[in-house]
């Protein structure tokens, strides 16, 4: 089970590294952004990207982000995307 | 007024108030005097001259407030530099105004360091990270300041727009023009040294600007916070430290609005907001208002050339008049004239033009420019508007062609420019379409040549050689591109086509 458990973490962290990549860092080297790096401190994301970045987690993962949630502790890195995701999906 | 005496006397008035917080930084007015004072000798101490520009490629931070006055303190003029600017924009600028120093951080410094190797003159970079142990970094204090070396009619500071042109115009504004200003907007919106505003916005732009010179004239405090990415946390922000003002352009009020939890936070020691930087959508004024309606709302509106402020709606006006954007603020003549410069009828359409100290000497380097928007004593703002019968004044078109997306004013033709460099494209056109969030987001139309080129190799493009607001949200390919009977490119049309 807690195989089960780490092979959907890196799957949601591939994922969102993915979509970020892809999204705001065209062009640029996937190493480039490490787990902890802040998207505010880099300065990766917009305030537009970064409510693109929710919904996308939304419709991927099945969750719901409520406005209250939007917030650098759940948000602001791949590591922080990965655990806020993991805590939604248990529910 | 010298803008330097803004911050020398509120420290001899209040030298233990708090003049800037900045996460876990908090500056008093002592202090920040100081810590102004060495930047100023260690500039005159490398060299900087009265009139030197000094450019400041930084955020919002402490540094960036002790870096402005010293400069002035030095009598040298600041040119604020966009912080999200990549080295090839960036470069544009110092090529333009040809600063002998560029004070930045650690952060900006790979980019100003690469727009210097291409630059056609030698500057400085001095790295600034941590101005509380700034004396670490500059030579001890040696007397070398001057307690007065500029007149009101000085040039202090040159802040960059974006022309219709493509090409950046630094509006230069003298001493006289921002302290002239500041006492206004000090007086309409009261301010007294007990507010704290919430700074989200930058000060390289004159509407952030205005919240540094204002706050400082009068002995208030500013909280500084770049974290409005999560604007829970900037609310989190303005309620530990009791913010009394809140600034911002209508993007925010949006982002505010739909996507954050201000409905749940209480914040009773805000008395007031602003809002600038174009137009709000009337609905959302009032739900905000109905989120916060002990909260005064002030509409205003301005320009760069008239050192940020010209009009302001009183919130006692806003039930009746909302939709405008008021009246002339104090010491401004605000009028709508027609092609003869004569003011239009009521209900007539004409164009926004103002006189008052608080407008500009010109553009830098500029002269026909400027000689286009400065006439006969007036500023001519390129903004349409009409006045209602008790001399309210109602906007109906800003400036044309220029991409309103956030707080950014963006020339389509800067974004073509780069885009037309690629081999395969023919042409292109950048226009503005209505967002949600963004009042405007960017969508390009683009023809080609005949060879394969995908969306993401523009974007890639887009992404090496303009800051991130610039870069189009969205790319068409097109045939051809609709044109007017001169041959331009018709962008009107475009903006209302969503095919």
């Amino acid at each position: 089970m807690a195989q089960i458990d780490e092979l959907n973490k890196i799957g949601i962290k591939e994922k969102m590294k993915t979509f970020i990549v892809n999204n705001f860092l065209l062009g640029a080297n996937a190493d480039d952004l490490s787990d902890n790096d802040s998207f505010l401190e880099k300065g990766i994301i917009d305030s537009t990207g970064i409510l693109e970045l929710v919904s996308f987690a939304q419709e991927e993962f099945d969750i719901k982000i409520e406005d209250a949630e939007l917030v650098p502790d759940n948000l602001d890195s791949l590591n922080n995307l990965e655990a806020f995701i993991t805590k939604k999906k248990q529910g | 007024m010298r803008i330097y005496d803004f911050l020398r006397n509120s420290a001899r008035n209040y030298p233990d108030r708090i003049a800037v917080v900045c996460r876990e930084q908090r500056l008093t007015y002592r202090r920040l005097d100081w810590l102004s004072d060495l930047v100023a000798e260690g500039l005159i101490a490398k060299g900087v001259k009265k009139g030197d520009r000094v450019g400041l490629f930084l955020d919002n931070s402490c540094e960036y407030i002790s870096a402005y006055f010293g400069i002035l303190k030095a009598g040298a003029v600041v040119v604020g530099l966009n912080s999200q600017y990549v080295a090839r924009e960036l470069e544009v600028l110092l090529n333009d105004c040809s600063p002998k120093i560029i004070i930045t951080d650690s952060k900006h410094s790979a980019a100003a360091g690469e727009a210097l190797k291409s630059c056609c003159y030698p500057a400085q970079l001095w790295i600034m990270d941590n101005a509380l142990t700034a004396e670490d970094d500059v030579i001890q204090r040696a007397g070398l300041l001057e307690s007065d070396p500029c007149a009101d009619d000085d040039l202090a500071v040159i802040i960059y727009t974006s022309g219709t042109t493509g090409k950046p115009k630094g509006v230069m504004l003298s001493h006289s023009n921002i302290s002239a200003n500041a006492d206004s907007i000090i007086e309409y919106l009261q301010l007294t040294p007990q507010d704290r505003i919430m700074v989200i916005l930058p000060f390289y732009y004159s509407y952030g600007m205005s919240l540094l010179t204002t706050h400082i004239k009068v002995g208030a405090a500013m909280v500084i916070d770049n974290r409005f990415l999560y604007p829970n946390t900037v609310l989190e922000s303005m309620v530990k430290e009791e913010v009394t003002g809140f600034a911002g352009v209508p993007s925010h009020y949006n982002i505010l609005i739909k996507k954050s939890a201000l409905r749940e936070f209480i914040l009773p020691k805000l008395r007031y907001v602003t809002q600038a930087g174009g137009a709000m959508a009337v609905a959302m004024i009032k739900e905000f208002r109905e989120i916060l309606p002990d909260v005064k709302f002030y509409v205003m509106y301005g320009q760069t050339e008239a050192a940020a402020r010209l009009s302001y709606l009183d919130p006692l006006y806003l039930p009746e008049k909302i939709g405008s954007v008021g009246k002339a603020i104090p010491g401004v003549k605000l009028d709508v004239l027609d092609e003869n410069n004569l003011p239009v009828d009521v209900g007539e359409i004409g164009e926004i033009a103002a006189r008052g100290e608080n407008i500009m000497l010109g553009y830098w380097k500029a002269p026909e420019e400027t000689a286009r928007v400065l006439r006969d004593q007036w500023l001519f703002t390129g903004d349409l508007a009409r006045k209602d019968e008790d001399g309210f004044i109602y906007i109906v078109s800003r400036k044309k062609e220029m991409i309103k997306s956030g707080a950014n004013r963006i020339s389509p033709l800067e974004i073509e420019d780069v885009v037309c460099q690629m081999a395969e494209v023919v042409e292109c056109a950048a226009v503005g379409v209505p967002d949600e969030i963004l009042g405007e987001m960017i969508r390009l139309y683009v023809v080609l040549n005949g060879k394969k080129i995908t969306e993401r190799e523009i974007m890639i493009h887009c992404r090496n050689n303009l800051a991130g607001y610039k870069q189009p949200k969205e790319i068409r390919f097109v045939d051809g591109l609709p044109k007017t009977s001169t041959g331009k490119i018709c962008r009107l049309s475009l903006s209302g086509t969503n095919n």
